[in-house]
């Protein structure tokens, strides 16, 4: 049983370390996808748009992180 | 078949992210090996590395089953979710803000903590060791086999991702049993750094193939793409850095 809560756990961290890093990387794609299907950003730019946003997410992640501890 | 050209992104960064795990479970293995001699430290590596085996022997043919847009998106998402977190950390370490990993602490530490369990429950000495070198391998494989997967998700990449990863833990393996210490010299946290921006890259490149809004130049701009992530990192840990020093002297 210990060695599946490991695995659970280890699964649940691969993906969810920063939970608001992985929220972000969701909310950008799905953004993305329902621009991009509503025609609201053109195919050429998209792509550019979401490497942006994502090298965005990680700054926000990383600050986050290196705030000191209150 | 699959070129050489085609093949070699996909080993390479299969075989860079699998040596990251590889020695993370190397140095639990060792400390096993170290406490309680090799047997139960091989018979527990070999039992989770058989069960890793099966594990993409099953999901392999099952996700090639799925249409590749769809999969390409799931993967493409997973990828960056995984990646940008080693990222981040790696960001942070080499910024000075989290401490850097030790191999050579988690192998004392590992030893120190078996040593204990032995001594309580000695008659299951064995097999608590066995369970350790067991459970290490197989922690630290479910992410070099989520690797293979996801780098591998492709029509005819799974063999070269898996042979990538393969090769990383099989040199990363014989290395320390060579040297018998734990690999505390390999620069993990540049290589996690590394790894962290080719996810990112591959990520990025997969959601943008997946939802239909291709990168121009396709496959060519996975290069660029990691290259963006690692230039951005390196800028943050410059900043992290900048930003603790600043703190400090005010």
């Amino acid at each position: 049983m210990s060695v599946l809560r490991a695995l659970a756990s280890t699964i649940g961290k691969m993906f969810a370390a920063d939970l608001w890093l992985t929220i972000g990387v969701v909310a950008i794609v799905a953004l993305a996808a329902a621009a991009l299907r509503a025609n609201l950003a053109p195919p050429g730019s998209l792509p550019f748009l979401i490497a942006a946003a994502i090298a965005a997410a990680l700054a926000v992640g990383v600050v986050r992180g290196a705030r000191p501890k209150a | 078949m699959i070129s050489l050209a085609t093949a070699a992104p996909t080993i390479g960064a299969a075989f860079v992210a699998s040596s990251v795990e590889a020695v993370e479970a190397f140095t639990i293995v060792l400390a096993v090996s170290v406490v309680r001699g090799v047997r139960p430290a091989a018979l527990g590596a070999v039992a989770a590395l058989v069960l890793l085996a099966l594990v993409v022997a099953v999901l392999g043919p099952l996700i090639a089953a799925i249409p590749v847009h769809g999969l390409q998106l799931v993967v493409g998402v997973l990828l960056l979710a995984f990646g940008l977190g080693w990222l981040r950390k790696a960001v942070l370490r080499a910024g000075g803000a989290l401490a850097l990993h030790d191999e050579a602490a988690a192998f004392e530490e590992e030893t120190r903590a078996l040593r204990g369990e032995a001594q309580a429950h000695a008659s299951a000495a064995d097999w608590l060791a066995g369970m350790a070198a067991f459970k290490a391998v197989l922690l630290e494989g479910t992410e070099v086999v989520f690797i293979v997967l996801a780098i591998g998700a492709r029509p005819g990449l799974l063999g070269p991702a898996a042979i990538g990863a393969a090769a990383a833990c099989a040199l990363i393996f014989a290395t320390g049993l060579f040297l018998r210490a734990p690999l505390a010299r390999i620069p993990e946290n540049s290589m996690k750094f590394v790894v962290g921006a080719l996810l990112a890259g591959f990520g990025v490149f997969w959601c943008c193939e997946g939802m239909g809004a291709p990168w121009p130049g396709g496959d060519l701009a996975i290069a660029p793409l990691i290259a963006f992530y690692l230039v951005a990192g390196l800028l943050m840990a410059w900043a992290v850095r900048a930003m603790r020093t600043r703190t400090r002297t005010a």
